[in-house]
């Protein structure tokens, strides 16, 4: 119940900021861009776009998001309610995973990219998820968004730069135990579907747990004193 | 003028405390040093695996456009960021009352870090430069791109009512600077649909070479910079 306030909060909060404005928007930018790329290159273009914008977004929207929280003290409300740090996490992971799923799924249909449409969804989602627990624990860590800015830069390389080199012809076999290459696998529904499945969950399941643990730290020190 | 170069001396010092200054004064560079030797060798390959003369040597002017607004956009960028943090903060409202006043505190966060950077971009188009540029065109753009980019920053934060929505602005913001390769890629007349983007006719300038097109490049940004300036200042109230 208590999962459930909080995700449909997260939900009103991102509708009354512009999230759910801005990937329309961006959607049908990227869709009509992908119609201007070669018919051979819209698979190619359509899983770059989704997985280093709609995918990415919450590492991209935590920190101001956190930040914000913390400056109208909803976190020090939080901090002292019944809310658990995984419901808190769960909560947020969900609600941006589910804008990153929606305009991934009409960006992909409109490339006609889409072979699988649960499995591909279901790695937009958890890729999304992962990136949202990666900016959820570095921004518990931030006091400034331009902090947050330069923290995620090693992070973004270190989820980015593989995938691309392996999206660009880079395939070494080492390569499919990366996250980022695990949902480019899924989203392009080649061999090796179930394992990069797995592999997937268990990336999120474990930048989940680790959220979840910085994420109840900072609700244990919030307001300047350790709980 | 004094309490302006306090304030600026107080965002310099916040945004090193940041490290975001390091990343402002590096990225730049590589950039530079990228698009100087990576381009030309890039063509080279392409033209060798395609068997063309040239392919990307059209562009290159487009990537000089690109260095020259590069440290504007990131100056001002990183100037959005700690006035959405002020603002959410309320630290703006009590320096809008102090000696520096609304006016100057927007002076020292945009119109500072915009002239700083103009020499700044000088200096990297003439080290970094793809094209042959003549001193004064030279001078009009990095002063037009410097401008550009105030514009770009005024829009985040005259746009958002916090660093959230200055997040899903900034998003968009990007836009405005794909102005720049409209020209390049969109022949027709088509093209002067995008005339409301000063980067429209940044990159127009730069491309027919007609001083003429300074009017309505300088134009679009001071109309820009004058509502979003208005809006921006309304918001510190």
């Amino acid at each position: 119940m208590r999962a459930k306030s909080l995700f449909l909060g997260d939900i009103r909060f991102q509708i009354r900021y512009g999230f759910y404005f801005l990937y329309l928007f961006l959607s049908v930018l990227y869709i009509t861009v992908l119609y201007l790329l070669p018919i051979t290159w819209r698979e190619p273009g359509a899983i770059l776009m989704i997985f280093s914008d709609p995918a990415a977004m919450g590492l991209y929207f935590m920190g101001a998001i956190v930040l914000f929280e913390k400056s109208e003290r909803v976190l020090n409300s939080i901090a002292v309610s019944p809310v658990r740090p995984l419901e808190y996490v769960i909560s947020k992971l969900g609600s941006v995973g589910l804008i990153s799923t929606a305009a991934a799924v009409a960006i992909g249909m409109s490339g006609q990219v889409i072979s699988n449409p649960f499995q591909f969804a279901a790695a937009v989602f958890l890729c999304s998820c992962l990136f949202s627990a990666a900016g959820l624990i570095i921004a518990c860590k931030i006091t400034t968004l331009n902090q947050f800015i330069i923290a995620t830069i090693p992070a973004e390389l270190l989820i980015n730069l593989p995938a691309v080199a392996w999206l660009f012809g880079y395939r070494k076999s080492w390569l499919l135990l990366h996250p980022g290459v695990c949902m480019m696998k899924l989203c392009s529904s080649g061999s090796f579907s179930a394992p990069a499945l797995l592999l997937l969950i268990c990336w999120t399941t474990a930048f989940t747990c680790y959220a979840v643990s910085t994420v109840s730290k900072m609700l244990k020190s919030v307001g300047g004193i350790n709980l | 003028m004094k309490p302006l170069f306090r304030s600026f001396s107080m965002f310099i010092l916040q945004i090193a405390r940041d490290r975001m200054l390091y990343a402002v004064c590096i990225s730049p560079v590589l950039a530079g040093l990228f698009f100087r030797f990576g381009i030309p060798y890039i063509e080279t390959l392409l033209c060798s695996t395609f068997q063309e003369t040239s392919i990307l040597k059209e562009y290159y002017l487009l990537f000089d456009l690109f260095l020259c607004t590069l440290t504007p956009f990131l100056f001002c960028f990183s100037a959005s960021m700690v006035v959405l943090t002020e603002h959410d903060e309320n630290m703006t409202r009590y320096l809008a009352v102090t000696p520096v006043g609304k006016k100057g505190y927007l002076i020292s966060r945009f119109l500072f870090p915009a002239a700083i950077s103009f020499i700044v971009s000088m200096l990297l188009l003439q080290v970094f430069s793809l094209t042959v540029w003549h001193a004064s065109m030279m001078l009009i753009v990095c002063l037009l791109g410097s401008l550009l980019c105030v514009a770009t920053s005024l829009l985040v934060v005259g746009l958002s009512r916090n660093r959230v929505e200055g997040m899903a602005v900034t998003k968009l913001s990007g836009m405005v600077l794909m102005g720049l390769i409209v020209p390049f890629f969109v022949i027709s007349k088509v093209q002067y649909l995008f005339f409301f983007l000063p980067s429209f006719w940044l990159a127009k300038l730069s491309r027919d070479g007609n001083y003429f097109l300074l009017v309505p490049s300088a134009a679009a940004s001071l109309i820009w910079i004058f509502l979003l300036y208005r809006r921006s200042e309304k918001k510190l109230a």
